[in-house]
Parts: structure tokens; sequence; C-alpha cells
């Protein structure tokens, strides 16, 4: 059965056209997909992300827990701070990529993929054998509103969030009168805020957000556009770029992941050898020379031969151009710069490996 | 928009609009265009080219995804709605007078528009 979440009548009420994704019946598009794309990145805008998951995770072992599922050292993560994380399997292919908080000194919260919180708690409780750690998943208890955009910040000041927070920290705050967990990460590569509150508020805050939003030309953005902003961004979807089959090094996260962790975790062995001897495939970032448009599973060849495959592609509003990320074979004549061909209804079209993220990213905070 | 009078619409949302002289301008419907939301890109087919009723002869994108555009008869193109190529948003506009996308000369049979609605019975299928 199709899940709605609380905030469902509103989407109705605002005119979205409603699709079922991951289980859950939600907004793609409430007016336009490029102009809610454009509001988000000249002014701010408003997402249900409800359908998300939140599990919580408590107990003496929960810091060791969390070191044996995920690459990153969490033993470094402060109090209120976010970390970019992936969920690896023995082989080192992803099950999820998450965001972990640390809210206490035995307490975080993960917000994961709606598509894969079963397979993630699934994971997770057989992973805690012999550990102090409860699996507390809370999601049905919790909506999630994303306030994305250059005026985002001003919109929550006014609005009476203490937003003196850098980017990647959670904090319990005072929004409207109500109790929030108040994160400053988003999935847009814009600045902006991600509001946890208790489902019975959810609509009251939809409600006031919008309206206080107003004289900053405030839109409710469905997910079509949160696609579209992901991609511009080169923000991984989990699905499409990421799966089982894929390892953070292929997928171009070698940032992510510490050199000098001295716990072991799952699939230490293939990720920390790829590391060190490459892979036989990694992520690149190309921009099509023509009108032609690069879709999830579309070929990829360089000099007549067939080197990989597109994971995602669509329409950048930005940049006015037609943008992907796909997996190719690793050979060095494949960098920034170099040409190569999507395939598209049978006939090949040009494309140029570019640089990510594909627009510049502004979500980058100190506040102090 | 202004829906013409004298079209009959498949229910793969494509219509039929009966110039004459064997001839018929072809294109998508109003509802299909709400459906696919922003149209980013247009394939249209050359002048010349043949097909089949159910043949697909063009593809249109919208920011989500490519869909194909299928013949509601057999025919041959006599003429394509080239300024679209350029300017598919268009369609999101009008899809009808300004958007049409492609004249045919009829190759098949009449009977061939059996299948095909009026309008107003089209909208009814639709509810």
């Amino acid at each position: 059965m199709t899940k709605e979440t609380y905030l469902h009548d509103k989407h109705v009420q605002l005119g979205a056209r409603m699709v079922d994704f991951a289980g859950w019946h939600m907004p793609v598009q409430y007016t336009s997909i490029i102009e809610e794309h454009k509001t988000v990145r000249e002014n701010v805008g408003l997402f249900d992300v409800s359908h998300m998951g939140e599990v919580f995770v408590s107990g003496k072992d929960a810091e060791k827990f969390l070191n044996k599922i995920v690459p990153q050292d969490i033993s470094k993560l402060a109090y209120e701070k976010a970390i970019y994380c992936q969920l690896p399997n023995k082989n080192g292919g992803l099950i999820d990529d998450l965001i972990i908080y640390k809210l206490g000194i035995d307490l975080f919260l993960i917000i994961c993929n709606a598509s894969r919180i079963d397979e993630d708690l699934n994971w997770m409780v057989r992973n805690k054998r012999g550990l102090n750690v409860k699996i507390d998943n809370q999601s049905h208890n919790y909506s999630l509103l994303a306030i994305q955009g250059p005026k985002a910040v001003e919109l929550m000041n006014k609005m009476g969030l203490n937003t003196h927070q850098d980017s990647f920290t959670i904090k319990l705050s005072e929004l409207c009168g109500l109790k929030v967990l108040a994160s400053r990460t988003g999935y847009t590569g814009e600045d902006g805020f991600e509001i946890l509150v208790e489902n019975e508020h959810a609509e009251f805050l939809w409600d006031k957000i919008l309206n206080d939003g107003q004289e900053f030309g405030i839109k409710p953005i469905g997910l079509g556009a949160r696609d579209t902003l992901r991609l511009e961004a080169a923000l991984h979807l989990y699905g499409n770029d990421l799966d089982e089959n894929t390892t953070p090094i292929e997928a171009g996260l070698s940032w992510s992941i510490p050199k000098d962790k001295p716990e072991y975790y799952n699939g230490r062995d293939v990720i920390m050898n790829q590391l060190q001897n490459g892979t036989e495939k990694r992520l690149i970032g190309f921009k099509m020379m023509d009108k032609a448009i690069a879709r999830h599973e579309y070929e990829v060849y360089f000099n007549g031969e067939k080197i990989g495959v597109v994971t995602s592609g669509g329409v950048s509003p930005v940049l006015g151009a037609n943008i992907g990320l796909a997996y190719v074979k690793n050979i060095k004549e494949i960098c920034a710069g170099a040409t190569i061909q999507v395939m598209i209804r049978e006939k090949l079209h040009d494309a140029i490996v570019v640089k990510r993220p594909f627009v510049p990213k502004r979500n980058i905070i100190r506040v102090n | 928009m202004n829906i013409p009078e004298n079209i009959l619409c498949s229910k793969s949302h494509e219509f039929l609009q009966d110039n004459g002289d064997n001839t018929y301008t072809i294109g998508l419907t109003d509802y299909a265009i709400e459906q696919l939301g922003d149209i980013v890109f247009l394939e249209l087919p050359e002048v010349g080219n043949e097909f089949a009723k159910g043949d697909t002869f063009a593809t249109v994108e919208s920011v989500k995804a490519a869909s194909e555009i299928y013949m509601p008869i057999s025919g041959k193109i006599i003429e394509i709605n080239e300024p679209l190529v350029d300017a598919p948003e268009i369609l999101n506009e009008d899809s009808y007078e300004k958007g049409w996308l492609v004249k045919v000369e009829a190759t098949g049979d009449e009977s061939e528009q059996n299948d095909l609605l009026e309008y107003e019975d089209y909208k009814e299928e639709l509810e």
C-alpha cells in the first residue's frame, strides 16, 4: 500500500501532480519543474521530504556500532555535527548512503533513503550482535521539511530560528513555538535547513513557512526539481548512481573515506585496496554537446568502444545544457575535456567530460 | 489555448486534424502536454519519411522523461514544424495552432481512423 506523509493533503490542495516514489505518494511538481528549480537557485523553496527515514541509534556501544557499519570515523564526529556516510556490504558495495548526526555521547540520528529503510534496518540488526546498542526506527513519528536556497537562512531567521550554526551541524531549536531539530544540510547544493518536527505539527509549520516566505518568493518544490537540483550539484542518488555493486571509491566518494581509521568496518579490505590501487570503473560528469538528453541506463562510448553507462541524466536549468553522470572504464584518456558519446535512440551524440559539480555549491557555511 | 473543432484524438494522446486533399496535421493533445510538464526537447522525422499507423515517428522529452509519439494513421511526412525543434517550450503554451508537429499525406484507408475519438469523447475517456 502506498504511504502518505502528514503533508499529503497540503500537496493535493496546492494542485501538485502526485506520483508513487519509493512506496510513497509524493508531489513531483506543483507548477513546473524548471520554475521550481530556479526558485531554489534564486530565492527559497520548501520541500516535504518526510518520506526519508529517521533512525536513532543509542546505547553504550553506539559509536562502536556505527564505526563497524560505515567507513567514516564516527569517533571523530563532534557533538551536534553531521557527517555524510555510506553503508557498505562486505564487498564494499553500497546498501545506502546516509547522514549521521551526533546528538549526545551515546545518541546518534541517521537519516536514510526512503527506498532503503528496510534494507538498512535489516543490515543494522545483523551487525549489532554482541553490542549494547538500541536501533530505534522513528520514521513514522517525524516529518522532515527542507528549506533551501539563497534566502533560506533569512527566512528562518525571520521566523525566529536561531540560525547561528555551521553547515553540517544540527541543533535542538525552537521554531514558531515548536521544538524542532534544525540541521543545516540539504540536497540541492544551496544553503538551507532541514527541519525535523513531530508529525502533528507538520501541517502548521508547512503553512507558516509558505506564508512567512512569501516576501522571499518562496514556492513549494516537488521531487522533480529536487532531482534536477541534486544533479547540478552532482550529488549521488541512491538507486541511480549508487547501488550494491558500486563502491564509494568507484562513486568518486574517496574524499569521504578516512585513510587512517583504526577500526575494521564492512567492506574495508575492498575499499582500502581500491583507494590504493584504483578501480576498474569510475563515475564521471558530462555535458551534452547538442540538445539531446542522456537518461539513466543509456550506453556511453569512447572511440567506438562501449565504455560504460549513464546513471543519471537530464537538463540543467542553470547551465541551459544537458548533463549527466556515468560509470565508465577507468582509463586516463577519459578526463575533463575528453569527448565521449552517448547512445540516444540508436544514434551517438557527443558529450564532453566535465568536472563535478556542474554548478558551484553554495552550501559551505561557517558562522564563526 | 483554443481546441480546434475538427480533430480526432488517439488513446496515446495524439490529435489528427483533417486538412482536406487527403492531408492531415498531427500533434499532441493539451492533456498529453499537461501530463508531460516542461518540454525541453523534440525530435521530428524528415519530410518524405513514411510510417504505418502505430509507428513511432517523433520523440518528445520533458524534464522527467522521454516519450515516443505514435502515428494515429499511416502516412508520408509532407511538412514538419521546424521552428518547434529550436523552441519546444512552445508546446507548453499551445500544442494545436503553434505546436503542431507534422503534416502528412495519408497512405492508408480511412477505416484507420475508426479507433480515434472526437475530442469530447476523448476527454470523457480520460475521466
